[in-house]
């Protein structure tokens, strides 16, 4: 049974979570079978982490045709890529099933099909399976925000729907158009992602086809100007949404990238790296600049995350070894630090009843193991030195640095942004005067205590020895951007110059 | 032998109806009986199209009868497909007259005379038996909607079809007529070769006439510009019987335009490019009527306009890949399984003398009957075209015989069709999960409807990644 251990993480949660939904099961059997499920695909997930050697290409690969004339197949693999982003979704889950307790079944329900879907997306090495997890991990969304979302919730809903579903459209047509271009120069229809990435692709068709993918990516980040779905969907989410979407979601966008755009539109990624890297950069600042006036506590972190998303995306662009194993680090430590501030927003929600930040005050006194998982929590996504983010945004800024030292210099000051906006947060919420509304308010439980721990351990571990981590990393990091060096230098000697040389200037 | 095998299921449906006939006039038989009756046949005439072994590859054409009809793979599955909508509007009539006025026993009898008219158009290989087969598929539709003649809606839906029927339905004959003058004979296949011999544009009454046909055509199938009657005629009609019409004779037009174009291929040249346009205009015009409703039959009818434009983008790729004939059939199922899923749905839900249609009137329904909402769902996700459904899957097919045709324009403009039509479909689905429900939605007594909804959404999946081969 464990030689299909991908499968088994992918259809053990959809499979129950469909169960759940249409059987009349109660809201504490649901949470029980979720929070089992969930910790099944904690184990496998390790398992995979520690039995995977990274030296050569996909591992653990399951492969076997779905619909043949087309040469569609239901492909699995994990390789260095998608290994970390792997891990972000399968280890995160069961805080939200430790840690809120008293949701309707629904919402256990959809949080399982959710994990399941994006961990068939982070591992379907088909672009068409790709596909369909890619579509199914929105529905969820869409249900739990439309049910269990708060006052505003169904503009959210319609929002963030409509604006993914017509960017994955899009690319479902650039995906049957690759397939199209598979079979012109082939005679044979595939949309396997090794038989793809060699195909040489040309002219305006390819480039449309680009835009497509990088639509449907950029609106998924939300890179700028695809953002303005993301401050809705997150704020008026219920918690545990609002975590799968910035710890995870959001990830799977960014190597979405990676893993699709990169290796297969080569030349057209590169021509257009220097303006993709601007969008992070103005992306950044943008949010960054909006979460510095936010009155409610979520619509500040929701700007916070997205700013934190711009460096990220930022790391795919620069085309160097450094960013990219500083993105795909950097996706994990995200994951992990903004997974836990939006929980602990989630339980500062369900104490006080309240998000505006000036209600609160003096939270430190009242709840100090809250607060200082919090402060970690929020260093790291600041990237302080010592935690895990400071290790990914030190290499991306590295990489930008080497790509383009305007870009560079940008990002590094947008850092700065971060760290005060956060501060300042920190600042009005866990100290100052003692607020009334927070009286009540009481400290962290022994279990969810627990339950937050490990994960703040492993963002303090990820800070201060990362060397196993990136040793998984960076053989497919320099595998791909040695495959992308060679298209950037037949790019530079030949009409594509002009391009990457006004990046260097 | 191989003739008459090939017509047994045409034979049984026939048989079927008449017997209906005669079973009406006994005073005994009355309303469940019938309908048990009548979807007993459909379900019978389905099995025996099943097992009727009429293979013979698309190509070379199976000639039945010296050429009147032809039998393959592609008409046994339209066969299929027609049959299966026949059963399940059946199943719907059954559900629906038990909280609806105006039941005759003669409803199933038309029923079967129309699927037997629409399987006899899927086999047609010549001109004037195409007349015939169109004229008993309409003339025992027209009946079915307006059949119930103290009900204004009914009379003024009947008045507006028969009237633009009966100008299809001439503009055909002329069509035909022409064709004939030009061509010499009214076998599809005679017609290719002289067509193949002295080319397309050369021959002005072939040309005429041909478009005549097609014109008659579209407007069987409601593609721009003659789609305008669909609105008020499948809002007029009984639930079932919109269901029938939606379905089962979209799919029975597509099928004879297809074996039509795949015999003549030099006429399909000479249509792409109004095929072409037409497409996008009929996928934009139907979303932008459908954008506008408020009413669930009328929405479903231009949805069903929008989906016709995506079978002609199918139509305009045909005979560039082997797959494309196949991409059409299978786009059909998709449509149809999803289709009647709703008006299943709606057969129950709709209440009295269909009192509950519009989007309004299915607010909360996720909490009042969960599992009829979820099946809706994703019936509208199937439409949407939301993967892992059979929708996906179809319009999947026609998107890659657009590009493969080389037409990306339209392959491009079918994907911002759909976004569109997002609209209306995830409307429901907000209205009937996010909303208080406010009706209890009763069910009047033990029904069939709500298990045929139920087969059909397990269907939706069931067909998804049945591999398409023709």
């Amino acid at each position: 049974m464990l030689d299909n251990l991908l499968s088994l993480m992918i259809f053990l949660p959809i499979v129950l979570g469909a169960g759940i939904l249409l059987l009349p099961v109660g809201r504490e059997a649901a949470r029980a079978l979720g929070l089992a499920a969930s910790v099944l695909v904690v184990l496998f997930g390790l398992k995979i982490f520690l039995t995977f050697n990274g030296s050569s290409g996909l591992e653990f690969v399951e492969r076997s045709p779905l619909i043949e004339s087309l040469g569609i197949s239901y492909h699995l693999g994990v390789d260095g890529i998608s290994l970390l982003v792997l891990m972000a979704a399968a280890l995160l889950f069961p805080m939200v099933y430790l840690l809120f307790r008293t949701r309707e079944k629904g919402y256990y329900g959809n949080l399982l099909i959710v994990q399941g879907a994006m961990i068939g997306a982070v591992c379907a090495a088909d672009l068409v399976l790709f596909y369909m997890f890619w579509e199914v991990m929105l529905l969820p969304v869409f249900f739990m925000i439309g049910l269990y979302g708060g006052p505003n919730r169904l503009k959210a809903t319609v929002k963030i729907t409509i604006y993914t579903i017509a960017g994955s459209l899009l690319m479902l047509a650039a995906i049957i158009y690759l397939g199209m271009a598979h079979h012109q120069a082939t005679g044979q229809w595939s949309f396997a992602m090794d038989a793809l990435s060699g195909l040489s692709l040309a002219g305006p068709a390819a480039t449309l086809a680009f835009v497509g993918f990088m639509v449907a990516f950029a609106i998924k980040i939300p890179l700028f100007p695809f953002h303005t779905w993301l401050p809705d969907a997150y704020t008026e989410a219920p918690t545990a949404t609002t975590f799968v979407l910035s710890a995870i979601m959001a990830k799977i966008g960014v190597y979405g990238v990676i893993r699709f755009v990169v290796p297969v539109f080569d030349e057209s990624f590169a021509r257009y790296a220097l303006i993709l890297a601007c969008s992070g950069v103005v992306g950044m600042m943008y949010c960054g600049i909006a979460a510095l006036v936010q009155k409610d506590f979520k619509r500040m972190l929701a700007f916070s995350s997205a700013s934190h998303m711009g460096i990220i995306a930022l790391g795919i662009f620069c085309m160097n070894v450094q960013a990219l194993t500083g993105t795909l680090y950097q996706i994990v430590a995200h994951a992990t630090s903004t997974g836990v501030i939006f929980l602990l927003l989630g339980l500062i929600e369900e104490r006080s009843a309240t998000r505006t930040i000036d209600d609160f005050g003096g939270l430190a006194s009242r709840a100090p193991i809250l607060a200082v998982f919090f402060a970690v929590a929020m260093l790291a996504s600041v990237g302080l030195p010592g935690t895990s983010g400071f290790i990914g945004e030190f290499l991306i800024i590295l990489g930008a640095i080497k790509f383009n030292a305007v870009i560079g210099i940008l990002a590094a000051t947008t850092l700065v942004i971060g760290v005060c906006y956060m501060l300042w947060l920190f600042q009005r919420v866990f100290f100052e005067k003692p607020a009334e509304k927070t009286a009540t308010f009481h400290d962290l439980t022994a279990i969810e205590v627990l339950t937050i721990l490990p994960v703040i351990v492993l963002i303090i571990v990820m800070g201060i020895y990362p060397q196993p981590f990136l040793d998984k990393i960076n053989p497919a990091a320099d595998r791909q951007i040695a495959a992308l060096a060679q298209v950037v230098a037949v790019a530079d000697s030949g009409d594509g110059a002009e391009l990457n040389n006004q990046g260097k200037n | 032998m191989f003739d008459v095998m090939v017509i047994l299921p045409l034979a049984a449906t026939g048989a079927g109806a008449i017997l209906i006939m005669l079973v009406a006039a006994f005073e005994t038989f009355r309303r469940e009986g019938i309908s048990i009756l009548g979807m007993g046949l459909f379900a019978f005439a389905f099995f025996i199209q099943l097992t009727v072994d009429n293979s013979g590859d698309i190509y070379p054409f199976a000639e039945v009868f010296n050429g009147m009809l032809v039998a393959n793979t592609f008409t046994k599955v339209a066969g299929l497909i027609i049959l299966a909508c026949g059963f399940f509007s059946a199943l719907a009539a059954q559900t629906y007259f038990t909280q609806n006025k105006g039941f005759v026993l003669e409803f199933y009898c038309m029923l079967l005379f129309a699927a037997f008219g629409m399987l006899l158009l899927t086999m047609v290989a010549e001109l004037i038996t195409l007349f015939i087969a169109l004229e008993i598929m309409s003339l025992a539709v027209y009946t079915l909607v307006g059949y119930d003649r103290h009900s204004v809606v009914r009379a003024e839906a009947v008045l507006k079809y028969l009237m633009l029927g009966a100008f299809a339905g001439a503009f055909y004959v002329m069509g035909a007529v022409l064709v004939y003058a030009g061509t010499g004979s009214t076998s599809f296949a005679a017609i290719g070769a002289v067509v193949a011999d002295s080319g397309y544009l050369s021959n002005p009454a072939l040309v005429g006439g041909s478009f005549l046909i097609l014109f008659a055509f579209l407007f069987k199938a409601a593609a721009f510009p003659f789609h305008a009657w669909v609105i008020d005629v499948y809002d007029g009609a009984p639930l079932p019987v919109t269901a029938f019409m939606a379905t089962a004779v979209k799919t029975s037009i597509f099928a004879v335009l297809a074996n039509f174009l795949l015999i003549n291929p030099e006429v399909h040249q000479g249509w792409v490019t109004f095929l072409f346009y037409l497409s996008i205009l009929t996928m934009f015009a139907g979303n932008l009527i459908a954008i506008g409703q408020q009413n669930l039959k009328r929405m479903l009818a231009a949805s069903g306009i929008v989906h016709t434009g995506y079978l002609l983008i199918a139509l305009v790729a045909l005979g560039s890949e082997r797959f494309s004939g196949g991409a059409i059939l299978f786009y059909l199922a998709a449509y149809g399984v999803a289709t009647l899923g709703l008006f299943v749905a709606l057969s129950y839900l709709s209440g009295q003398d269909e009192r509950r249609v519009s989007f309004d009137d299915f607010r909360g329904l996720a909490k009042v009957r969960p599992y009829s909402a979820a099946c809706i769902a994703i019936f509208l996700l199937s439409m949407a075209g939301i993967p892992p459904t059979a929708g996906f899957m179809g319009k999947f097919y026609i998107i890659a015989g657009a590009f493969q045709a080389g037409h990306a324009v339209l392959a491009v403009l079918g994907i911002v069709s759909s976004i569109l039509s997002l609209w209306y479909y995830l409307r429901l689905i907000i209205v009937m999960y996010f909303r208080e429900p406010e009706q209890r939605f009763e069910v009047a007594e033990l029904t069939l409807a709500p298990l045929g909804t139920i087969v059909l959404a397990v269907c939706v999946f069931a067909i998804s990644f049945y591999p398409v081969v023709l």
